[in-house]
């Protein structure tokens, strides 16, 4: 008897160690982040939006909405991530020119560099940052993303996974004119107002939460209801062991 | 005396027969007692882990992407990418009802939920209302919004007390801030070992539309630790 149980408490400890090896592995390069997009400071924005990024390997699977952009131009979108980064949306205090909006060279020590591109076809890479003929035009103001067998370094699927990257969209309207335009050029395509690229809605992808939620305390599960199921069956058996033994002496009596 | 010895064993057999269903009743429901899943909240039809890889219910498969050629202008990239379908989406703004008349949930109020430092979701500090999960989307936005609520406090029932009864096709009404009114039809009702929780499965993309997830607790409860050994999901996804 003792050795059985010894046994089995072996057993016990032996899956117990295998346990955390197995979640390990499994999780190491594979993963969901989710992020939800929200006004850039100082930029106007009105627009909201999410965003969810599955991580298998390197390859990524994006799919985003967002509504109430400026409607019919378009907007680039990119993963972001640095290093050096603070790995979130900018600030206000992030206007390092004072002039009153945020562009998207004033982001980077926010939220880093670009390592996709979410183009609509085509190349993902950063060389695509600004290929404005294959980011989605926002028909009505709403973007309506997905694209998947998006390859990336292995750093990136890793930051990523690891919560640190952040999603941004850019393309704002500073003079409500209801277009890109204005005077001040681009910091990245001098050909291109600033407009174009400044940054609209920014969300970080954080990681999903871990594990279960303890969402009770117990004052149901030992209460009358179990109780009661036990007096019931109990009563029941008792009967049954008072029917068996009149029987039985009736059998007694009548041989 | 023949007559007699013939109407004791006719009674016999039935006194024997009553003797064997009593004891086959009484053991059933004696082991039904014993089992704790089974009486409490109501119990979701438990799930395997194993499962967890066939991702949500409802899930599409993704179309992989045909190996085009980059498009040469603006017009080719139209037609090679249509917007994708993600079904009725709501812009954002946070949740500040939460109706499921089939079980009787009404609150006015839901708790903002953060991750702590361990990644884990609490629950809501009352046990009489809900909470959402404030880092996921608002509930109509693409993606997996999260509504947790307790199962029972330490005298009595609480707000997803029922959750486990809730019926595929029962219907989510979450009204928000801006006076939408985001309504869900449940997909499937499932419960899980927590040790074997399926965080992509609950937490991860809902691939192509707006989502929401319901949890509580359920199973068996274990006094040492203090906690209910499963969780119960109701998977939701958006209709208007």
């Amino acid at each position: 008897m003792r050795s059985t149980t010894r046994r089995i408490a072996l057993a016990g400890f032996g899956a117990a160690l295998l346990l955390p090896a197995g979640v390990g592995s499994a999780f190491a390069a594979d993963g969901n982040a989710n992020a939800n997009l929200t006004p850039v400071a100082l930029n106007g924005v009105e627009a909201s939006g999410t965003a969810m990024v599955t991580v298998m390997g390197t390859t990524l699977t994006v799919t985003m909405a967002a509504d109430r952009l400026l409607p019919d131009v378009p907007h680039a979108a990119h993963i972001h991530f640095g290093a050096e980064a603070r790995n979130e949306c900018p600030a206000a205090t992030d206007d390092a020119s004072g002039d009153g909006t945020l562009n998207t060279t004033e982001g980077g020590p926010a939220y880093g560099g670009i390592v996709v591109s979410l183009t609509k076809t085509g190349d993902t890479s950063p060389a695509s940052a600004l290929a404005v003929d294959r980011f989605d035009t926002a028909p009505g103001g709403r973007i309506a993303y997905q694209r998947g067998s998006i390859e990336v370094e292995p750093a990136v699927a890793q930051a990523i996974v690891d919560g640190k990257s952040v999603v941004v969209i850019h393309g704002v309207d500073h003079n409500d004119d209801g277009t890109y335009s204005g005077d001040v050029a681009s910091d990245l395509e001098p050909s291109l107002p600033t407009e174009a690229t400044d940054p609209a809605l920014c969300g970080v992808l954080a990681a999903a939460p871990a594990g279960s939620v303890a969402a009770g305390a117990g004052g149901t599960a030992q209460s009358g209801a179990q109780g009661g199921t036990l007096l019931v069956g109990g009563g029941l058996l008792a009967a049954a062991v008072g029917v068996g033994a009149f029987a039985a002496r009736r059998v007694r009596a009548t041989v | 005396m023949t007559d007699h010895v013939r109407h004791d064993g006719r009674r016999l057999a039935l006194l024997a027969a009553v003797a064997v269903v009593l004891a086959v009743a009484g053991a059933v429901i004696v082991a039904l007692g014993l089992r704790p899943s089974a009486v409490g909240p109501a119990a979701a039809p438990a799930r395997t882990v194993t499962e967890e890889v066939t991702g949500p219910p409802g899930q599409r498969e993704l179309q992989a992407p045909a190996p085009t050629p980059a498009p040469t202008s603006a017009s080719a990239a139209e037609a090679a990418a249509p917007a994708a379908d993600l079904g009725p989406i709501l812009p954002a703004s946070e949740p500040v009802r939460l109706d499921i008349p089939s079980i009787d949930v009404h609150s006015d109020v839901l708790e903002p939920l953060a991750v702590g430092a361990d990644g884990v979701l609490p629950a809501p500090a009352d046990y009489a209302l809900p909470g959402w999960y404030t880092g996921g989307p608002n509930p109509g936005q693409l993606g997996p919004a999260v509504i947790a609520g307790h199962v029972d406090g330490p005298s009595g029932p609480a707000v997803f007390y029922r959750l486990g009864e809730l019926a595929v096709g029962a219907e989510v009404m979450v009204t928000r801030a801006d006076g939408t009114v985001a309504t869900f039809v449940i997909d499937a009702v499932e419960r899980y070992a927590k040790a074997d929780f399926p965080t992509a499965r609950v937490y991860g993309n809902t691939t192509d539309r707006a989502e929401l997830r319901l949890i509580t607790c359920g199973g068996a409860f274990d006094a040492a630790s203090g906690h209910y050994v499963d969780n119960i999901v109701a998977f939701a996804h958006l209709i208007a």
